[in-house]
């Protein structure tokens, strides 16, 4: 009767979409859960420590939290305008062009597996502890990771995603053991008085401060993986944007909380150097001399399913990627397929669980320092590429809004991604100087030029990819950075897939 | 047989009807074929995305009947990746009591652990079997296939099924195949590349 009954009519098909929507929670857990804090924390901060010899690394958290923040601000709003778009490779291939975008697709896969594969590393000494209470046995770690190898392959094949409630349960666990162990270490101050400085100015602005942001980049990669669920949210326009903003901060507040009371138990003077003899040992230690036996039990059992967790989470992140590149023909198209039954990307899992293997018996044939050499190596060089594709879609994101910005407003479309896009430039210039500190290797060797090296190459191959693909398989060319859904680009306009936006429509 | 007839049995070839294809793609692949049944008989049709309703009469089929008149009431939603997800959550259960009222399968309900589950079982073997062999030997034909019959091979495609239908077939048929789709009439090409890229988001989600 009244003119709003038409407009406002109930709608089964909306409701029946609505109903298992994702709200801000959920969105939040499964972002923070692929971040694993206890692996951060106890893993990377550690070795951090040691590594580095930097005594601002809870400052570092804070400041990459501030400007991966500013950068999300563009980020997010792009993201809404996005099939694919969870991958930085997608933003790169709309703002800056195809060929741009297969390169950045090199340097995501070169990364992501890097960050899976590193993890391999640090099993070892995650389940040494574990292993020794219940067995009282004692193997070589890389016997556990070859398990830990077997069990991941496994589950990515059967596409057996834990669940989520499961990973809810461990990461509401394992923040609370962090915050206890926290608590437990400021309660211990050495020498008797909680010191501030690992937040002071003057011990995060010295040489190595790029190798620290880095390191701090490293903790907060997953962040981006909220705007996956873009279309499963209740509310794209707010849930996504809120569940990022978010994430950052519980993370950066987490870390640096956790990383500052290390300092002040073990005592800033101190800190590096009981860092780099007891490495991941060490917040196990202080857990076990301030708050007791059973504490640092169930801390040591949840730094394990924490690294299985991560490990499973990466190899699933890395197995979709390849998969995505499969669908859209750049990568070849078998990757693209699925096992019928189960749905998992098959081809894509058994390709990153070859490439693991093969580094793990590597690893194990000569010799090498797991944590050291494996898992600290590929995690911080994977952290760098990831940084390196951060900062290259802000560019995008600029270039993006320059040409269809419109309706967004200037903080978004340029000031925000512009600023981020500055201050990520910085890290990386501060990055590639540091390298050597951030390996911890003489400044004179070869690994500190390689590594960083290898990502402008493989963007560059990639590049050159594309630019073949344009002139080879046109039709390939147009599927690039659609992900699985470059399957409906032969059809229609991508734009009636991507953009809802009424001008987008119309222009076509 | 009708189109999401024929890809419920493919996708559940098995003796004790349990499921080949993953629930995703069974129920997006389902989906395409209830579109695809109206597309085929005219009564709507598919073109940038959008369903666009042709024909409003009621089609012969029960269910045909019920999506032509959900796709009429609520004619704010057209995209077609909209009408795919909404298909698709009940296409299993819809196509399901469709083949047991034509007595093809039976409906058989079992408790496990708790919970009640419904299953479809086959009647007779060879009728189940019936709609993958088939396929298998269109391909193995120099003529192209009927219209109907390309789009029920687009879909087996674009929920990934093809290696199941095709496992014993040769590099010919494989060629076959992928000539058959480009060539299918605009509208049910689009279905079914919408089709496919709804099976690869919801991959590339992973569990949900």
């Amino acid at each position: 009767m009244s003119s709003t009954a038409t407009t406002e009519r109930p709608s089964n098909v909306s409701e029946a979409l609505a109903r298992g929507r994702l709200g801000v929670p959920s969105v939040i857990f499964f972002v923070l859960s692929a971040a694993a804090p206890l692996t951060v924390v106890a893993g990377v901060v550690t070795t951090g420590y040691g590594v580095i010899g930097v005594l601002g690394i809870p400052l570092a958290f804070l400041v990459v939290a501030a400007v991966l923040a500013v950068f999300s601000v563009g980020y997010v709003a792009m993201a809404r305008r996005m099939a694919n778009a969870g991958a930085f490779y997608a933003y790169v291939a709309r703002g800056l062009g195809r060929p741009a975008g297969v390169g950045t697709a090199w340097v995501a896969l070169i990364a992501y597996n890097a960050l899976q594969i590193g993890l391999y590393g640090t099993i070892g000494a995650a389940a040494a502890p574990v292993l020794d209470r219940l067995f009282g046995i004692t193997p070589q770690w890389w016997i556990v990771a070859l398990v830990a190898w077997a069990l991941v392959g496994m589950l990515g094949l059967l596409r057996v995603d834990i669940n989520g409630m499961v990973l809810a349960a461990l990461l509401c666990a394992e923040i609370a053991i962090i915050v206890l162990f926290d608590l437990g270490q400021l309660g211990n101050p050495a020498g008797g008085d909680v010191s501030f400085a690992a937040f002071a100015p003057e011990n995060f602005f010295v040489p190595g401060l790029g190798a620290v942001l880095v390191l701090a980049i490293l903790g907060f990669v997953g962040f981006e993986a909220a705007v996956v669920f873009s279309e499963e949210s209740k509310d794209p326009k707010r849930t996504v944007p809120l569940a990022t903003y978010l994430s950052v901060a519980i993370i950066a507040v987490v870390y640096a909380l956790s990383s500052w009371s290390m300092t002040v138990a073990v005592g800033p003077d101190r800190i590096v150097e009981e860092a780099g003899t007891q490495s991941i040992e060490l917040i196990f230690n202080l857990a076990g001399s301030h708050l007791g036996d059973t504490v640092l039990t169930i801390g040591q059992a949840l730094f394990l399913t924490s690294v299985l967790a991560a490990m499973i989470s990466f190899h699933n992140t890395t197995a979709r990627y390849t998969f995505a590149l499969g669908r859209e023909r750049v990568l070849p198209a078998a990757f693209g397929r699925t096992s019928p039954v189960t749905g998992a990307p098959q081809a894509a899992s058994l390709a990153q669980s070859v490439l693991g293997l093969l580094v793990i018996i590597l690893y194990a044939v000569n010799g090498w320092d797991p944590v050291l050499q494996l898992f600290f190596w590929l995690g911080t060089s994977g952290g760098f590429g990831v940084l390196l594709m951060i900062a290259t879609t802000a560019v995008a994101i600029i270039a993006y809004f320059a040409r269809n910005g419109e309706q967004e407003t200037l903080w978004r479309r340029l000031i925000a991604p512009g600023v981020a896009a500055v201050a990520l430039v910085a890290i990386i210039v501060l990055a590639v100087q540091n390298f050597a500190d951030l390996l911890g290797v003489e400044s004179d060797s070869p690994l500190r030029w390689v590594i960083p090296a290898a990502y402008p190459v493989a963007a560059l191959l990639g590049g050159l990819w594309g630019l073949s693909l344009r002139r080879r398989r046109p039709d390939t060319y147009v599927r690039i950075g659609l992900g699985a859904e470059s399957a409906a680009v032969v059809v229609a306009a991508p734009s009636s897939v991507t953009a809802p936006a009424p001008t987008a429509k119309a222009r076509r | 047989m009708l189109t999401a007839d024929e890809f419920f049995l493919i996708a559940h070839n098995d003796t004790r009807g349990r499921a080949k294809l993953h629930p995703a793609a069974t129920g997006l692949g389902l989906a395409g074929g209830l579109l695809g049944e109206l597309i085929l008989h005219g009564h709507i049709t598919v073109s940038a995305g959008q369903v666009g309703v042709l024909d409003r009469r009621p089609p012969a089929d029960a269910l045909a009947h019920t999506v032509l008149d959900q796709l009429v009431g609520e004619a704010q939603h057209q995209s077609v990746r909209t009408w795919l997800s909404f298909l698709a959550q009940t296409a299993v259960t819809a196509v399901g009591e469709r083949l047991s009222r034509a007595g093809v399968l039976r409906r058989q309900e079992s408790r496990r652990l708790l919970r009640t589950s419904v299953t479809y079982q086959p009647i007779d073997l060879n009728t189940v079997a019936w709609p993958a062999t088939r396929l298998r030997a269109l391909l193995e034909r120099v003529e192209p296939p009927s219209v109907p019959d390309a789009t029920l091979l687009g879909l087996v495609a674009a929920a990934g099924l093809t290696r199941e239908v095709l496992w014993s077939a040769g590099p010919r048929a494989h060629h076959r195949l992928s000539l058959i789709i480009p060539a299918l009439p605009d509208p049910l090409k689009e279905l079914v590349a919408h089709t496919e890229a709804a099976v690869g988001a919801a991959v590339l989600r992973g569990a949900p």
